[in-house]
């Protein structure tokens, strides 16, 4: 510290020194690009003296001459110090990506081992300050929650003393139990055993009652109460951004993105290498149970397929081997869409020794799996379903009850089966290492029928992709706390072409489909008891610690067995109509857990070390978005802005958008008021900031004035005119003030099934359309998937036109059919970006000679008109809209601009002419560009 | 990916007649001068990095023709370290072809135009890193002092000045006596490693 100090800066907040400032006031504002090699550069050249330094009066001298030499080793000394120091980087800055921590910069323990003892020394020399929790000043806000955590301290143990003198005669641990268990904590309940000994009634179950959160511990308490956190809520908390704790998505807290870039990884590891896994607890899940009959006709009044339910094709799924995922629709008049739902039923053990007739008594249960944002309105569907059911079907709401994850990507497989160990002892290759089970020692009885499904998950080490497997096969077994094997190990994977060969044969057979075992998850008792035997991990330490080195702790009788149920999920492939597109097929695993076991099996698959490197990676909902938009799959709800669910996310995402826009100044952001909407209009379609399906079906808005009124009828009887529409977006605009609850869905918006609309897509113009009568065709969307053919990327909310009518525009849609002609003649060469097109003639110029001049008039002429150019088409009408894209962004596993959007089908229908299928102009909101582009029915 | 190599040649500029310096002083040489200093005097200030890399090209291009100079025109570098003061300079070239550049650097027996002075290009270090070639530099520069010390001190010149300056060489001190008017340097490693103990 120096006695004399200058004198202090207004600002004396800032601990450290300030960069030293222009001193130039009227220094130029505009940014120089940081040269980041001058460092370097600098470090690395070396000082030199002159000639004349070296003589004396221009003379040779021998002081001189040393001199001179003397200077030349300081200075390559130096230059030899410098340049090291500034090829040097801090210990904390040589980590790879995924090893970088915020606080490595002033927490030695932060970095890795290795480089600890450079970075304690790299701190030392810079007088870094580090300060360690314990010895921090507390800040102000801080100081008042320890106090109060002080005072409160005390209060408690005044309160425990107090209870510890009343309570010695009760607090024998043989004697009964205390006396209000509701205010001892749950910990001090030592005599469990006398409690069990006198057997207590069981809690009665309580059916089409909705389940409550489990209680949280008190530590966590405040932080819950109008939402519930998953149970990896704390693993994903450190690492992931989560829902904004006013804005908790569906009550749940849910991670969105990790906070490490994870874009471009995301994709890879769930495409080339590595597995992404997310934690899907929040999805709901029900139980229906009842006769087959009165189940199968509840479903049926949901309006899933009946051929799927009562026919062949069905017939796995109804005896428990496979899954079944279907959209379901309200019961009532409107048969508005709900959801899509996963259904599963169990397995009965007693399915082939009972005659039909028990077949048809006995009652069966079945699982529902559905999206939260759907769950209550399904809810009250079931419930009314239940009432009217005879015999009669109870429903259970098991949303806390059973959690689950999904995991996708190469290594998916592999990582959930060192986290799965079977709980009954298996000769397979996790137990002993031996060589797998062959698909004949399965089938055979040479197995224990009892464990052919635990041999089996056992013998699928290798499986790369899940969609290989038979689709949607149903696995359930019970596995062992993974805790005990916790580090995961990587698992021993087939090397040779006999044992790669033995797991086709496996795949092919699929052994599971013949047993018949009661899948545990279904039965209450068991999720209860494996949740309630999951020992502490102080337990589980301590068997680890008396284990052998490098064993794992013997499986004990009274260890807990958690029931599991594992699905796959392969993306369903419906012709695709974009050529050249080839669809990725990975497949993913969903496990279905109770809820408490969650946890441990998230952090053995997390942390296990992947055969081919790495770990597995995490997502949050915007990776979940990124890979179903990737495999081409609309996701619910956001892509189905035909149901309830998706009408109200559609609208808080229009109103994200809107604070968004409104936050930026005025001449940053996009007036939408000035948008070139094609043909001379101005103003966007609608709100901007929205895919505006209110202005779609109900068409613009009828202002009433009557000059008005005439100009709109002029307006809608010929095409071309739109002046009065910019005033009247305008005047909406200024009028609409954003309301805090969601409006109701239109009334008559609907979400058509693929089948239908394709069904109605193919019915030519001419025949009368027969319909379920309950559908509103103008109002009926159909999602659809979207390519563009010749450049540009759709992004959310993007308009979607079909071409102009030949007869109302005939001219536009020749342009707009001028660019196809050209473009689909090479697909390769179409989404080459900016080398698309052959333009490597040079530029016009003065000095051109005549026959290059010529040449680019000729190319010009041939080559189709590109965007900003004169002869590029306009946007059609506003009268030819069709719909909007839901979700659309570069696309990385097809390598182009690709989108998921809804359009209205009754537009669309008919307008097909020859070679020119589902072709359609996209414009995104708030530009005036518009491309062309190709849908398909998904 | 292939990491492109280099070679650092650290370069002595030696000046072996002084009657044809322009700078040459006054007094015949060996008057007061070692021998030693004169062999090793500074460069004109014309002599820069810019005209070495000239003259190297310009030997390049008449020894090995336009094969040559290509080869070596995309690594060429004199600017990592000359200084006229010393003569001393480190050129970094590929290391496919630093044998041209040594050979262009052999052959040439003046400096060019503006200059125009008879010298003799010696490499002394042919190294992977510039870093050896500075340690090179280094010791050769202490060794050039010992001796210039050592030669004034048996012609009975004063250097008590300078030799306070540098402590290293006066620790050195004695052993160097026989190779004061040595011409050539002694280039055996194992010569060097006794002298450099200073």
């Amino acid at each position: 510290m120096a006695p004399l100090r200058p004198p202090p800066p207004l600002n004396n907040s800032k601990k450290r020194k300030e960069a030293p400032t222009n001193s130039q006031p009227n220094a130029p504002k505009r940014h120089k690009p940081t040269d980041h090699g001058q460092k370097t550069r600098d470090a690395r050249t070396l000082s030199t003296q002159t000639t004349s330094k070296a003589f004396k009066n221009g003379e040779l001298d021998v002081s001189a001459f040393v001199k001179s030499r003397a200077f030349e080793i300081t200075a390559l000394e130096e230059g030899m110090a410098r340049s090291k120091k500034a090829l040097n980087r801090r210990a904390f800055q040589q980590v790879p990506k995924e090893l970088r921590r915020r606080t490595a910069s002033h927490n030695v323990k932060r970095v890795p081992k290795r480089l600890r003892e450079r970075g304690k020394r790299e701190m030392a020399d810079d007088n870094t300050p580090t300060v360690t929790a314990r010895r921090r000043k507390p800040t102000a806000h801080m100081r008042l929650r320890l106090e109060t955590v002080k005072k409160l301290r005390a209060l408690g143990a005044k309160r425990n003393a107090g209870k510890d003198r009343v309570k010695p005669p009760v607090a024998d641990p043989n004697g009964a139990a205390p006396k209000n268990p509701a205010d001892s904590a749950p910990d001090q309940q030592q005599p469990v055993k006398t409690l069990a000994a006198i057997k207590a009634r069981t809690p009665k179950v309580k059916q089409s009652l909705l389940a409550t959160p489990p209680l949280p511990k008190a530590k966590f308490r405040k932080r819950q109460i109008h939402k519930s956190w998953l149970p990896t809520h704390l693993f994903h908390a450190k690492r992931a951004r989560m829902t904004a704790p006013s804005a908790s998505l569906w009550r749940f807290s849910i991670p969105l993105t990790p906070t490490a870039k994870s874009y471009r990884p995301t994709h890879r590891a769930s495409h080339a290498r590595g597995a992404v896994a997310w934690d899907m607890s929040y999805i709901s899940t029900l139980q229906v149970e009842g006769r087959e009959a009165s189940l199968i006709g509840m479903l049926k009044a949901l309006g899933v397929d009946e051929e799927e339910l009562v026919g062949r094709q069905g017939g796995k799924w109804r005896q428990g081997r496979r899954v079944l995922e279907k959209f379901v629709f309200e019961r009532e008049a409107p048969h508005d869409p709900i959801a899509p739902v996963t259904m599963m039923w169990c397995r009965d053990p007693a399915e082939q020794s009972a005659g039909t007739v028990e077949m048809e008594k006995r009652k069966r249960k079945l699982l529902l799996r559905v999206h939260p944002s759907a769950f209550y309105q399904l809810w009250e569907e079931l419930l009314r379903l239940a009432k009217v059911a005879k015999p009669a079907v109870s429903v259970e709401d098991l949303r806390f009850e059973i959690g689950s994850l999904e995991i996708t990507g190469p290594g998916g497989t592999e990582a959930l089966l060192s986290a799965l160990w079977p709980s009954h002892p298996i000769p397979g290759p996790l137990a002993k290492g031996d060589t797998a089970p062959t698909a004949m020692d399965i089938d055979s009885g040479s197995s224990n029928k009892n464990t052919v499904v635990e041999e089996t998950w056992s013998a699928l080490a290798g499986l790369t992709n899940p969609a290989v497997l038979p689709k949607n096969a149903l696995l359930s077994f019970n596995v062992q706390d993974p805790r005990l094997h916790h580090p995961p190990r990587t698992i021993k994977l087939p090397r040779t072409e006999t044992e790669q060969h033995k797991l086709l044969e496996l795949i092919a057979s699929w052994p599971v489909d013949t047993v018949q075992q009661h899948p545990e998850l279904f039965d209450r008792k068991a999720r209860q008891a494996a949740s309630a035997k999951m020992p502490s991990q102080k337990a589980v330490n301590r068997r680890k610690g008396l284990a052998a080195p490098g064993e794992y702790p013997e499986p004990l009788p009274n260890d807990p067995q958690i029931p599991v149920l594992l699905y796959t999920t392969a993306p369903t492939n419906p012709d695709r109509g974009a050529p050249g597109r080839q669809s990725p097929k990975a497949g993913s695993w969903t496990l279905l857990v109770p809820w408490k076991c969650l946890q441990p099996i998230w952090y053995s698959l997390m942390y296990y070390p992947l055969s081919t490197g790495q770990q597995p990676r995490f997502g949050g909902l915007d990776q979940y978005r990124q890979s179903s938009f990737e495999a081409g799959k609309a996701w619910f709800p956001g892509d189905y802005p035909g149901t309830k669910a998706g009408w109200e996310w559609e609208y808080a995402e229009r109103r994200k958008r809107e604070a968004e826009w409104r936050k930026r100044p005025k001449g940053k952001r996009v007036n939408y008021k000035k948008v070139e909407v094609g043909e001379g209009g101005r103003g966007e379609v609608g709100v901007g900031w929205g895919c505006d399906w209110e202005r779609l079906v109900g068409g613009p808005p009828v202002s009433h004035e009557g000059v008005e009124a005439a100009a709109d009828a002029e307006k809608s009887g010929k095409s071309g005119d739109k002046s009065a529409k910019g005033v009247k977006t305008k005047a909406q605009e200024e009028s609409q003030e954003p309301p805090q609850q969601a409006p109701p869905k239109l009334p008559h918006l609907t979400q058509l099934p693929a089948r239908q609309a394709l069904a109605l897509l193919a019915t030519p113009p001419t025949t009368t359309i027969k319909l379920p009568p309950h559908i509103h065709l103008p109002s009926a969307l159909i999602t659809i998937r979207l390519t563009l053919l010749t450049r540009g990327v759709p992004q959310p909310c993007a308009r979607i036109y079909r071409l102009p009518s030949s007869t109302a525009n005939p001219e536009l849609r020749r342009q707009w059919l001028a660019l196809l002609s050209s473009n689909t003649r090479n697909h390769t060469q179409k989404h080459g970006g900016k080398h698309a097109h052959p333009r490597n003639l040079p530029k016009t110029g003065h000095g051109l000679p005549q026959h290059v001049v010529q040449q680019r008039l000729a190319q010009s002429l041939l080559e189709p008109a590109r965007a900003g150019e004169e002869t590029y088409p306009a946007c059609p009408g506003e009268e030819d809209l069709v719909g909007f894209v839901t979700t659309g962004s570069y696309d990385l596993a097809a390598g182009f601009g690709t989108g998921i959007g809804s359009l209205l089908v009754e537009r669309v229908m008919g307008r097909e002419e020859a070679g020119e299928r589902h072709l359609c102009v996209v414009r995104n909101s708030g530009t005036g560009v518009a491309r062309l582009g190709r849908w398909e029915v998904i | 990916m292939v990491r492109i190599k280099h070679r650092y040649l650290l370069v002595n500029i030696l000046y072996p007649d002084a009657k044809h310096s322009q700078l040459a002083p006054a007094t015949k040489p060996g008057d007061n001068v070692p021998y030693t200093v004169q062999f090793r005097r500074p460069s004109p200030d014309q002599m820069n990095g810019g005209l070495l890399m000239r003259l190297i090209r310009d030997g390049v291009v008449e020894l090995f023709g336009d094969y040559g100079s290509g080869k070596i025109a995309g690594s060429l570098q004199v600017v990592k370290y000359f200084s006229s003061a010393t003569s001393t300079a480190i050129i970094r070239v590929s290391r496919e072809h630093y044998r041209l550049v040594w050979s262009a650097l052999t052959f040439t027996t003046r400096l060019p135009r503006p200059v125009d002075q008879p010298c003799v290009f010696q490499v002394v270090r042919v190294s992977g890193t510039i870093r050896k070639a500075e340690e090179e530099a280094i010791r050769r520069a202490r060794l050039s002092i010992r001796r210039a010390e050592a030669a004034a001190k048996s012609s009975s010149v004063s250097i008590a000045g300078t030799a306070s300056t540098t402590p290293t060489a006066v620790a050195a001190g004695e052993d160097d006596f026989d190779m004061i008017h040595g011409i050539e340097d002694p280039d055996e490693p194992g010569d060097m490693d006794v002298d450099d103990d200073g």
